[in-house]
């Protein structure tokens, strides 16, 4: 029999920090009335974020909620981010964009990689790819202007995302969600109640002994896991063979080059190292791996690298890389580190928050909570995991580098069977495997691909009938396009003086 | 690297295969394809079903055929949809419009909200907030009008298939296709499965690198390395159909009416009427009398066998159409899927090597989207709510998977959930669910965030600005003869 499922759902959101907030704002802000949202956090605990760049779908979140961009952006000292720079990755000296955007026109019936890889083969004279990607060139050129979507020109083939300060975004994020109704509780979890025959969370215990009952209970625990791991003990997926790192030592700096409207990720001989600017200072990070350098080694490694003046010590987090084999067991579901973690290297935390998040929002229970709900959301999350796992796995394993023991583990490690499909089809012929749900869509993976130096060893044949003067004509008006248009946009430094200067803290 | 592929060899007859020799020389000109031209195989659905889905329109559009000469001159019929009587005892006529059905209202889907507002009585039918079905309903037809209520719809087409056929084949010739026409004496399959050569009864042995067999149901060259077949007959009850001629004096509808009756369906597109059906429940004299009591003339009946080919794709040979997956003609995509196909094959040519890891990528694709198509038909019985024996077997049969999980999503809270390779929009699958009375037991807690009256004004607003409109469009049959003066003029 059909029933109205209409009452107030009491959630528990256990963890504040920018997964918690996030959550707490959606959750009041979308689901006002339908649920009432208490969030339990304790300033005695750490909060992992550590300046965080992130990818275009946080655009969709922040308008979903109607928080404005540039406020947002000088709350949270935000700067644009039109892709990602991968430094000394395929090999020593090599630099390339995976940008927030296309090569080429983005227009024609055969991919743009197509052509450039047939004239690659040809040992042709190429200008770098970069120089045929609007985004990537704005973003060399460090210039930034919003997208022109009228025109549908190359000022329309990219999108951008923002690197901002986590630690201002939580708070900012916390004046929503408490403006909409979420209450805030500051308290240590010592313990958790279950319900003896079904197992589902009653409420949570906190150190002052106060009891807080929920119907759902989001866990954002961070790496504890609180609920999902340590208390329902739901198996974690451990990944570290495919992506060994399990350490980062992070440090602020302050800025004295540009302010790049691009995240760097530098390869270093036991990882890689993240460079993101902030309007106040630039974030830095070695991601690493235990078993091929010390603690002090990679300190010491950062330190060395960073452009500036250091504005903290270095601080050490640890992690693994897998996930819990369902993100939403019985009542409870695990948001952002508690249910599983992917190193940084695409940025991809936030954006399992979000989605996460959204999953969750569309597939909001009812006091009962239906197992279908469930099923649901752990297929969704499940695809995410998976499809990003393998793209981070190709940024290690498709490389020439044999200068430590940890790229040569990398280099030579057995890989997902998904991802060796994958590498088949592009290394016969360009051939990119076609997803439309997922976070890395084409476009990401040849900028990889292409930027790690694996030039397909055919293509399209259909690319092959155009005469070459004729294409090499084309990419070099291209490329004079390009560089013509990127020339007339300001300055991004400028820009975001005029758009959304920081807020004095 | 291995060499790219040279010459192409298609075998067919009908629209399907002139559609890949067409889509193929087209767009990879490069190739030298050859067409082996077959008797008419008559029991080749994507050949033979005069309804298409709106990527006919789409495909002509990619080979640069323009609808003067794609449409209008082959005397097609424009289509919006289809109007399902009969499935749901109780239950209004409903269509399924190829565009969207209302619009979000805040955070949650237009067809969350409709399912509150009906269940409190207080809706009006679903497909009364699609435009493209209430264009189809008054008999009328526009294409997509930007800044209108009509704008995001597309259109199927109603063929003449002779027509049809004539044209595309004129275009493949026109373009450098060869055609040869002689009959098969022998298909030659090496020990790994790869066709070697066809034997013909006239000429020398035909070679080429590439197989494209679109024979229909017999499969004459696929069929010979592998018969390996995934078989739906448990959730797509009807394993004959019968097709007929009527007199057609208003020409092809513009809203093709399927009926169900006790042990299948029967349809009437203009000229051409059919009925699908389950021999074990019917007649085929039986289903021949129903259609000479319609005034149709019937063919010699078709036996179908629901399913498909796991791998389209072996070696070096291609099936498409009825050689790769046979379903009744139930929402038309008998020729969608072939064209899907040759959609796919252009855009993932092989090289001589045929490497099995490129075969596999589009077979996964392939399968996905049958697989997928298969679930939307089923779909249509799953839902059905008649009492003879045919629709209540298949309403206990357990269910594939995907589709099972798709409507335990639906039948809970409205929810479709996402499928690779879908053919049909999540509107089309509302249409069919909630046109058929499977209401979800639980309002989405998103539109309890919505005041009902505000969502009611919002629901009204839209079928007011579809009424105030709908007077100034044309209807289908002055739309045609529109196209026709201008050509003639």
């Amino acid at each position: 029999m059909t029933k109205v499922t209409n009452e107030v759902v009491r959630v528990v959101i256990v963890g504040g920090g920018t997964a918690g907030w996030m959550a707490g704002a959606a959750l009041t802000r979308l689901l006002s009335g339908q649920c009432s949202v208490r969030l339990i956090e304790s300033e005695a605990i750490g909060v992992v974020g550590v300046g965080e760049a992130t990818l275009p779908h946080i655009r969709s979140f922040n308008d979903r909620l109607g928080i404005p961009e540039a406020e947002f952006m000088a709350r949270t000292r935000a700067t644009f981010k039109l892709g990602i720079e991968f430094r000394d990755w395929g090999r020593i000296g090599d630099s390339y964009i995976h940008p927030f955007g296309t090569f080429g026109r983005g227009t024609g019936a055969i991919d743009f990689h197509h052509y450039w890889s047939r004239l690659a083969r040809e040992e042709q004279d190429l200008p770098p790819l970069d120089q045929l990607s609007y985004a990537c060139t704005l973003a060399r050129e460090a210039r930034f202007e919003h997208p022109d979507q009228s025109r549908g020109g190359l000022a329309s083939t990219f999108g951008y995302a923002y690197q901002f300060d986590a630690l201002l975004f939580a708070p900012y994020l916390r004046s929503l969600a408490e403006e909409a109704g979420a209450v805030r509780t500051e308290g240590m979890v010592v313990d958790v109640e279950r319900d003896g025959e079904t197992g589902l969370i009653r409420a949570v215990v906190l150190a002052d002994g106060e009891r807080v009952e929920g119907d759902l209970f989001i866990d954002c625990s961070g790496f504890r896991s609180l609920l999902l791991g340590r208390t329902l003990e739901e198996p974690f997926e451990d990944w570290s063979k495919w992506l060994p790192t399990d350490r980062a030592v992070a440090m602020p700096c302050r800025t004295e080059t540009a302010v790049t409207p691009y995240t760097s990720a530098i390869a270093m001989p036991a990882g890689w190292r993240w460079r993101i600017p902030l309007q106040h200072r630039t974030g830095n990070g070695y991601v690493y791996a235990s078993d091929f350098i010390s603690d002090a080694e990679a300190a010491r490694a950062l330190e060395e690298a960073v452009e500036g003046e250091k504005l903290a010590e270095p601080r050490l987090l640890r992690f693994k890389a897998g996930r819990r084999r369902r993100s939403w067991v019985g009542n409870c579901v695990a948001i952002g580190l508690a249910s599983g973690f992917l190193e940084p290297l695409e940025s991809t935390s936030i954006y399992l928050v979000q989605q996460a998040i959204t999953a969750l929002i569309e597939l909001f229970p009812g006091r009962e909570m239906e197992a279908s709900d469930r099923d649901e959301f752990n297929r969704v999350i499940d695809l995410e995991y998976d499809r990003i796992r393998d793209f981070l796995i190709l940024h290690y394993h498709a490389t020439t580098r044999d200068d430590s023991p940890f790229w040569n583990y990398v280099r030579t490690m057995p890989i997902p069977d998904s991802l060796g499909e994958k590498l088949d089809l592009w290394r016969r012929r360009g051939r990119v495997v076609k997803y439309r749900e997922g976070v890395f869509l084409d476009a990401s993976w040849i900028a990889v691909y292409l930027g790690q130096g694996i030039v397909p060893g055919g293509g399209d044949p259909r690319a092959d009938v155009a005469g070459t003067d004729d294409l090499l004509h084309a990419v070099d008006s291209l490329r004079h396009e390009i560089a013509a248009d990127v020339a007339t946009r300001p300055d991004h430094r400028a820009f975001l003086e005029r758009y959304c200067p920081m807020v004095a803290a | 690297m291995s060499a790219p592929i040279a010459t192409v060899l298609i075998a067919g007859s009908g629209l399907t295969a002139w559609s890949a020799a067409a889509a193929l020389k087209r767009r990879a000109p490069f190739l030298d394809v050859t067409f082996l031209a077959m008797p008419p195989a008559g029991d080749s659905l994507s050949d033979r079903i005069a309804c298409t889905l709106p990527s006919l329109p789409g495909f002509l559009a990619d080979l640069g055929i323009g609808e003067d000469d794609g449409i209008t001159r082959t005397g097609a019929g424009y289509r919006l949809g289809t109007r399902f009587s009969g499935w749901a005892e109780g239950l209004p006529d409903y269509v399924h419009a190829y565009g969207g059905y209302g619009h979000a209202i805040g955070p949650a889907a237009f067809h969350l909200h409709w399912v509150r507002a009906a269940r409190d009585g207080r809706a009006a039918s679903f497909d009364a907030y699609a435009p493209a079905a209430q264009l189809a309903r008054a008999g009328s037809f526009v294409p997509p009008s930007p800044g209108t209520p009509f704008a995001d719809h597309d259109y199927g087409l109603t063929l003449d298939l002779r027509r049809q056929v004539a044209m595309m084949r004129a275009f493949s010739l026109h373009i450098g296709v060869r055609e040869v026409t002689d009959p098969i004496a022998g298909v030659q399959v090496d020990p790994h499965g790869h066709v070697t050569a066809i034997a013909v009864q006239h000429g020398a042995p035909l070679t080429a690198d590439l197989y494209i067999d679109a024979t229909g149901p017999a499969a004459l060259l696929r069929g010979r390395i592998d018969e390996a077949w995934q078989s739906w007959s448990e959730w797509l009850p009807c394993d004959r159909v019968l097709l007929g001629t009527q007199g057609s004096g208003e020409g092809a509808p513009v809203l093709t009416t399927v009926t169900a009756h006790a042990a299948g369906w029967h349809w009437s597109s203009g000229e051409q009427v059919g009925i699908a059906y389950a021999s074990a429940h019917l007649s085929d004299a039986d289903a021949a009398a129903m259609l000479g009591r319609a005034g149709a003339v019937a063919n010699a009946p078709i036996t179908i066998r629901p399913g498909t080919r796991p791998e389209a794709w072996r070696g070096n040979c291609i099936a498409i159409g009825d050689a790769a997956t046979q379903v009744e003609p139930l929402e038309w995509c008998n020729l969608h899927l072939a064209l899907s196909a040759i959609d796919r094959l252009v855009t993932m040519l092989p090289d001589t090597a045929m490497a099995e890891v490129e075969a596999a990528d589009f077979n996964r694709q392939t399968l996905a989207e049958a697989e997928r198509v298969r679930d939307f038909l089923a779909a249509h019985y799953r839902t059905a709510r008649r009492p003879e024996p045919m629709w209540q077997a298949v309403a206990q049969a357990e269910l594939p998977a995907s589709l099972a999980h798709t409507l335990g999503q639906f039948g809970e809270r409205g929810r479709l959930p996402f499928y690779e390779e879908e053919t049909f929009t999540r509107d089309s699958w509302a249409a069919i669910l909630l046109g058929q009375g499977c209401l979800p037991r639980r309002i989405d807690p998103l539109v309890h965030g919505i005041p009902a009256a505000q969502v009611d004004a919002a629901m009204a607003r839209m079928t007011d600005t579809i009424a105030a409109a709908l007077p100034h469009v044309p209807a289908h049959a002055q739309w045609r003869a529109a196209q026709m003066r201008r050509l003639a003029r």
